[in-house]
């Protein structure tokens, strides 16, 4: 287990190293120039040229990626080209609202979905159950950002019964502000991510539903549920739990629009900010950070199928 | 009187936002607003009932990138800083005039190449240190600086020697005679600062009613009043911009009361959620934003007046204004907006005649149509102006084939290394009108005899010379189509009804918040 663990820990660092080199290349490819978003109309050539030199954008790109690198090495992401300020500064600002935000949602929608899932897959053949299946279908199928403006719509504009968007200046110091500012977003994330999960938990349920040993265990005189809690859970989990890791890297990306929307001082707003005015230390750092997270749950899904799944211990 | 929206102006509703506390603010709101109804008096109206206390929450689409003085390219620094934070020697007025800020009065030498300013006495910088001339000189040879990127940099280094021969007096001399020169000391870079006070990206000391009390980069920017302010001091507390990315946010959050305005309506479409409501104002002001449809002058098929001529008579300018901005707006026939000193109509120039239109691309050789690519960065209103050309222009046999890009794309691939043909983009700025005499700018417009009419402009003896000559460059670009000059925005403010006193036009770089006041 140890061994298989390093081996994987090896894997991340590589994909992580490959990932960022991947971001920076791509970046520094793509048109805009950050100087020029520095200038005002009218800015001649010297100026500008001045400015690349200023921001250090003039240098051999081998060399800024050689800085990129060694300051990874050293735990520094680099300086923001406009407010000079440290990406790692910028970033850890913007967690207490994207942390909280995309996890919340995670956890929402696993204790929404579980259930209805359940429920869709033993009543798969009456109208309740099709019309849950499909009300999952149609949430799929709308785009996030669409389901937030009518969220808003309705419960900020309309209801006047939360605030449609903007979080406390003064953040968690003002608990109550805060937790409300996060209910519409949350909520609108998790409508998209759990409509995605009822999906795998109703068919991972169908799937144990025809399986051998709960045919055994209810000629052992189990009622459905209690055959379903005692076998079906632990084996219905594990492609369950594969999909968890996706919604949890989706949670984090989905914070990009919803915090868009809902106008959420948070990394995805950060990114947005930063992709536009081409402050790329400050793109790359993001990404980078969002990236990590993304393998560091795949990891962890990983080591938890082990767990459930005691065949797969076994394997390399 | 239709009944109030409950809970609307409820004071310090940032904190009164509670579940639980709904229905006793909702109840607390309608009371108030009912009692600030019979004191409350219009927009500009007078400060009955004002409370000196009060926060102003303001909606902007446009953050600074940096607080630099000196750096930064976007609406959105000067609307923040100008006059409110930092102050210049000169001030640019609402009705496009230059007048004395922090210069008391000024001399001007006879040949006009030397200005004597005379500093307004008794002004301190918000860390209560006293203004010297020196500072004046410091900033003045700061934007001049390598470190400056400001926008009016290369105008303003005709300054030529800049001294300080006591602390109230500073000595400008400049290598030639500059008519705009007062005017060039009203933009943000020529803004005093104190030099030297912390990380200058994020930080600035300045002498204006304000400072920055904190930014949240991506979110918000606080202005805090600065008690020491040497003149008349503001009449609130605080003035909160707020950062949109998004239209829709911004609205959804004017219309739940997190907002006291917005600095500016992108679109009609939203108007009527705000119009007919007690709660809320809507006020339409001029602009000095024009929306321009430029060529490559210097590449075919522009390079040939006739085919610029022929798609400014194919553009209806009045049916693209009226898409956009619903009877609100003008057209334009040159690149001047009225506020700017040598305005006239010359909108029948080129008016709209598609026969017109097809003869002269068929003298043009283009008798069997023409087909370009428009690069632009899309907004809500772009894509309209997009659309409608398209439409407009295949009447007369011209197809465009559109090309959205983004703001950073489209700085390098036009403006910087000309390689389009035409493109849609928005000019904001006051007495532009000079560009068409730099055949290096990006539409690459070469025309000797207007370079020298600019030139001269420049270095006129009198305002009025100057004014005569700009007036003679206007009407020659119009003639010559140097480009397609759709109309003028107009300035349309939504506002809650309990604030008064923010400026109407958006005429200046600057977003002056200190009038503005807020009902109890």
């Amino acid at each position: 287990m140890l061994r298989y663990l390093l081996r994987r820990l090896g894997w991340l660092v590589g994909s992580l190293f490959l990932a960022g080199s991947a971001v920076f290349f791509l970046l520094r490819v793509l048109p805009g120039d950050p100087a020029v978003t520095l200038l005002a109309v009218g800015s001649p050539p010297e100026q500008i040229e001045a400015i690349r030199h200023q921001l250090g954008t003039d240098r051999p790109l081998l060399t800024q990626y050689g800085d990129w690198f060694g300051g990874l090495l050293t735990g520094h992401l680099g300086d923001s080209l406009f407010t000079r300020t440290p990406v790692l500064d910028q970033i850890l600002d913007r967690l207490p609202v994207t942390l909280p935000l995309a996890l919340s949602a995670f956890v929402a929608s696993i204790l929404v979905a579980v259930p209805v899932g359940v429920f869709a897959a033993l009543r798969r053949r009456n109208a309740t159950g099709v019309a849950v299946s499909g009300l999952a279908q149609l949430g799929i199928a709308l785009p996030i950002f669409w389901v937030g403006i009518v969220v808003v719509w309705l419960v900020a504009v309309q209801g006047r019964l939360l605030p449609p968007g903007g979080f406390p200046r003064a953040g968690w110091q003002e608990p109550g502000a805060a937790v409300e500012s996060l209910v519409l977003p949350v909520l609108t994330l998790t409508i998209a991510q759990a409509s995605l999960l009822v999906r795998y938990v109703r068919s991972a349920t169908l799937d144990v539903l025809g399986q051998e040993y709960l045919r055994t265990a209810r000629s052992l005189g189990y009622s459905l549920p209690r055959a379903l809690w005692r076998h079906g859970l632990r084996n219905g989990a594990a492609p369950v739990v594969n999909v968890l890791g996706v919604l949890l890297a989706g949670s984090l990306i989905g914070t990009v629009v919803i915090e868009s929307v809902f106008a959420l001082p948070g990394l995805g707003s950060l990114l947005l900010t930063s992709v536009k005015s081409r402050d790329l230390p400050v793109v790359q750092g993001t990404v980078f950070l969002m990236t990590g997270t993304v393998l560091l749950v795949g990891l962890a899904v990983d080591l938890l199928q082990r767990l459930i799944d005691p065949r797969l211990r076994g394997q390399a | 009187m239709p009944s109030p929206t409950p809970g609307r102006t409820t004071p310090g509703r940032h904190l009164r936002r509670r579940l639980s506390l709904l229905t006793a603010s909702a109840a607390i709101g309608a009371l108030l607003l009912s009692a600030c109804s019979n004191s409350g008096d219009g927009p500009s109206g007078g400060a009955a009932g004002a409370n000196p206390d009060a926060t102003i929450t303001i909606g902007s689409l446009n953050e600074p990138t940096t607080l630099n003085t000196v750096k930064g390219g976007n609406t959105g620094h000067a609307q923040v800083l100008l006059r409110n934070v930092v102050e210049g020697l000169t001030v640019l007025t609402d009705d496009g005039k230059v007048e004395p800020l922090l210069a008391k009065s000024w001399d001007v030498s006879p040949e006009g190449t030397t200005y004597t300013f005379h500093l307004q006495p008794g002004v301190t910088f918000s860390d209560g240190t006293p203004l010297k001339a020196a500072d004046v000189v410091a900033t003045l040879k700061r934007v001049t600086s390598d470190e400056s990127t400001s926008a009016r940099k290369k105008d303003l280094s005709i300054m030529k020697t800049i001294e300080a021969p006591d602390d109230s007096t500073v000595k400008v001399g400049l290598s030639q005679r500059s008519q705009s020169f007062l005017f060039y000391l009203t933009a943000t870079g020529a803004a005093v600062t104190k030099a030297g006070a912390g990380n200058p990206e994020t930080t600035v000391v300045g002498t204006g009613p304000y400072t920055v009390g904190g930014w949240k980069q991506g979110d918000s920017i606080t202005l805090t009043r600065n008690d020491k302010y040497w003149g008349t001091a503001p009449k609130n507390k605080e003035v909160v911009y707020r950062f949109f990315k998004d239209t829709t946010a911004e609205n959804n959050a004017l219309l739940a009361g997190q907002l006291d305005l917005v600095t500016q309506v992108t679109s009609p479409d939203v108007l009527p959620q705000f119009e007919n409501r007690p709660e809320f104002t809507v006020v339409e002001g001029t602009s000095t934003t024009k929306e321009l449809f430029n060529f490559n002058d210097s590449v075919a098929p522009f390079n040939n007046v006739d085919v610029r001529k022929a798609i400014r008579q194919a553009t209806d300018r009045k049916a693209l204004l009226n898409a956009v901005w619903a009877e609100r707006g003008q057209i334009l026939g040159s690149m001047v907006p009225p506020t700017d000193p040598w305005f006239e109509d010359l909108t029948s120039i080129d008016d709209h005649n598609v026969e017109s239109a097809k003869a002269l691309l068929a003298k043009a050789g283009y008798a069997n149509g023409l087909t370009f690519t428009v690069d632009y960065v899309p907004s809500d209103s772009i894509n309209i102006v997009a659309q409608g050309l398209k439409s407009q222009l295949a009447q007369a046999g011209i197809t465009i084939n559109l090309n959205p890009i983004d703001d950073a794309t489209w700085t390098d691939k036009v403006y910087s290394n000309h390689n389009f043909q035409a493109t849609i983009m928005t000019h904001v700025n006051q007495r532009d009108l000079v560009w068409y005499g730099d055949p290096s700018f990006y539409w690459q417009y070469d025309n000797p005899q207007v370079q020298q009419w600019v030139k001269q402009s420049e270095t006129a003896a009198t305002e009025a010379e100057q004014t005569e000559l700009l007036k003679k460059v206007a009407r020659q670009i119009s003639e010559d189509a140097a480009s397609d000059w759709l109309f003028l925005d107009p300035a349309i403010k939504v506002a809650s009804s309990a604030v008064s006193g923010y400026q109407k036009n958006l005429t200046t770089d600057s977003f002056y918040v200190a009038p503005i006041s807020k009902q109890r």
